[in-house]
């Protein structure tokens, strides 16, 4: 201890540069990173004529919310002029189904490939995780024959069949990984106590799953809120989920180009995933650390 | 309760066999312990008894019931895991009641079995807890908690005290024997350590390699090996094996030790028949540590089943209640039990005692007990 404080203090200036020279480069990323937000932010909050009047970065000198009320109620997409209000809703109603339908079958994926295994369970999960690793551009065209066929085109339906399917590779990785880790013994044991599949499935290890549902849920809520490319291929008109929308509303040539609803339509349409990260995130950690008490 | 039966039980796995022709056969009431070194195939076995696995071929019979094609659950079985696999999520109550619950029991009759278990396992306090809020032993009575619970006719323990440290695993295991007692269950035991099979079983399965080596009662098992893995498996410190001729010494069988000029010769006493057939051949000779001792007053007189030699000491290592003398016999190092006011000093010369009334000989080619 006392060897170690006589380091310390014989390179104590060195250290304070060094310190201070790092600070300094995290700060300038920090900076870096934020900026967009930063120009974002303050561009939603400012009228039109002071957009035009300003400059890029500067602060706004009236706040207004107008622009953000505009967007929610007014923005046009295409032809409609009713806000962004209908399609973030379109994208409630595809991303909260296809989130939990692909967090559930990805549990029970997980479960059967790691607790009752089968024959061949190494090939399944090898071929699921060559699932991962498939672009979206590849499955485009034949995603859209199976969903017509299906009678389920341009349909919300059909957007969370979609992001099912597509998601479900990345589910089954997560919860294989977790669940292989828990003890074989506690199915015997269930099984000894005369629980069936399912039964162990809900009773003992879905409780147990916690951390890794939210980093699932956290995982596809992200990818199927944020997706574009899918939304725009499988969706049509109304049922348009709100990044097919916003892209609409931002590229929608005729009149006045209205930064600052652009501006807080994006932020809009970006708030949800970062509530998801904020509020899931904690719940995240707290799992984690339960699980880790000595056992 | 009821007896188990295994009649010609194999386990294989593609072309690999894990077990071979398992025949066990044993009584209500009675405490079997499977013990062996890891990879010998005693877990396996007893997953097959639960039905956890299925058995390549062969027989398992509870009472008369065969149940190779039953479901674990109706085997009427519970099982004591080693790691306790005790349901996180649930409170010790729940925990020991889920099998109960599962099988649709009333919650009157279900609160009337944890009361009366929780009882007899002293856990009363804890039923309200979960399992990440309990300590090792604590769990380990829990887990048994919920084989008891279930009343069933064969109780499965697989390693159940690994996981323990040392003094608990003393008591647990005391706590284990006074259960069998009470309850007079039939219980079947899987452990690696020779001492908690030594006294716990009523009788013991010695395995290696998937083949049963033995099964008898611990104190035959001791007394007379089948083999010199038996031998050398069973008993701490080992036994001793010493490579020697079968002599014949005017008229009466003796054991012959080469050591340089003037080799140890030991008179057998009362010897079998089947040692005749060794005659003049290489044996090896095993005697246990507390079969070699000091001189042992009466050792001189005739007929006596103590025989003395000289021999210089090596090492010691003092327990407390014996000091193990380490001697070197035939270039191999040969452990004596020595009372500790009798213990020599290393480099001494010192008169030993071998009780010839407790050795066992070996074929040195088959291993097998002659």
């Amino acid at each position: 201890m006392a060897d170690l404080q006589q380091y310390s203090h014989g390179a104590g200036w060195k250290n304070a540069v060094l310190r201070g020279l790092l600070y300094l480069v995290l700060i300038l990323f920090a900076l870096y990173y934020l900026f967009p937000l930063f120009v974002m932010v303050s561009t939603s909050l400012k009228s039109l004529t002071e957009i035009r009047e300003g400059s890029l970065i500067s602060l706004p000198r009236v706040i207004t919310f107008d622009a953000w009320t505009y967007a929610w109620n007014d923005a046009c997409v295409g032809v409609t002029c009713s806000g962004i209000k209908v399609y973030f809703w379109n994208s409630v109603k595809m991303a909260i189904p296809a989130v939990l339908i692909s967090t559930f079958l990805g549990a029970i994926n997980g479960y059967a490939l790691t607790k009752f295994r089968f024959k061949g369970a190494n090939v399944v999960f090898a071929l699921l995780l060559f699932g991962c690793f498939i672009p979206f551009q590849v499955v485009l065209l034949p995603m859209s024959q199976v969903l017509g066929k299906l009678g389920l085109a341009s349909s919300t339906p059909g957007l969370v069949m979609v992001h099912v399917v597509y998601g479900l590779c990345f589910t089954t990785l997560f919860f294989r990984n977790y669940y292989v880790s828990i003890p074989d013994e506690l199915v015997k044991a269930a099984t000894i106590d005369g629980a069936g599949f399912f039964t162990i499935f809900w009773r003992i290890i879905l409780p147990i799953s916690t951390p890794i549902i939210v980093v699932s849920v956290i995982w596809q809520f992200t990818q199927i809120w944020n997706d574009f490319l899918f939304g725009a291929s499988f969706s049509s008109g109304d049922n348009a989920p709100m990044t097919v929308a916003l892209n609409n509303i931002v590229n929608t040539t005729t009149g006045v180009k209205a930064y600052n609803v652009d501006m807080a339509t994006a932020l809009l349409t970006g708030l949800p995933t970062l509530l998801v990260y904020v509020l899931a995130g904690k719940y995240f950690v707290r799992g984690l650390t339960a699980g880790s008490v000595k056992g | 309760m009821s007896s188990l039966t295994l009649d010609k039980v194999r386990k294989a796995y593609g072309p690999v066999e894990v077990l071979k022709e398992i025949n066990l056969a044993i009584e209500d009431g009675e405490f079997l312990v499977l013990v062996g070194p890891s990879g010998c195939g005693k877990s396996t076995l007893l997953n097959l008894i639960a039905g956890l696995e299925s058995s390549s071929g062969g027989e398992i019979r509870i009472g008369d019931r065969v149940i190779n094609d039953v479901h674990p659950k109706d085997r009427n079985i519970a099982m004591v895991f080693q790691s306790y696999a005790l349901y996180p999520n649930m409170t010790v109550r729940k925990n020991i009641t889920f099998g109960l619950e599962i099988r649709r029991v009333s919650a009157e009759e279900r609160d009337k079995a944890v009361a009366s278990v929780a009882k007899l396992l002293q856990i009363e306090p804890l039923l309200d807890r979960k399992p990440a809020q309990l300590s090792g032993g604590q769990r380990q009575r829990v887990a048994m908690g919920r084989a008891l619970v279930r009343n069933p006719d064969i109780f499965l323990f697989d390693e159940p005290l690994s996981n323990l440290d040392a003094k608990l695993r003393v008591d647990m295991r005391t706590e284990i024997k006074k259960l069998h007692q009470r309850l007079g269950a039939t219980i079947v035991y899987v452990t690696h350590d020779q001492i908690e099979a030594m006294t716990l079983a009523s009788r013991i399965a010695v395995m290696k390699d998937g083949i049963l080596q033995q099964f008898d009662t611990p104190q035959r098992i001791y007394e007379h090996p089948n083999n010199m893995f038996v031998a050398g498996f069973i008993g701490s410190p080992s036994m001793n094996f010493i490579h020697a001729k079968l002599i014949s010494d005017n008229g009466r069988l003796a054991i012959s030790i080469e050591r340089g000029s003037n080799p140890i010769v030991l008179p057998l006493k009362d010897a079998p028949e089947s040692y005749n057939a060794y005659v003049g051949k290489d044996v090896v000779f095993g005697i246990r540590p507390e079969g070699l001792t000091h001189k042992r007053t009466g050792s001189e007189e005739p007929g006596s089943q103590y025989v003395n030699f000289d021999s210089k000491v090596e090492v010691i290592e003092p327990t407390g209640a014996d000091t193990m003398t380490v001697i070197e016999i035939g270039g191999k190092e040969i452990v004596a039990r020595v009372r500790p006011d009798r213990a020599p000093h290393p480099g001494e010369t010192m008169t030993f005692s071998a009780d010839m009334s407790q050795i066992s000989l070996f074929d040195p080619v088959t291993e097998l007990r002659i």
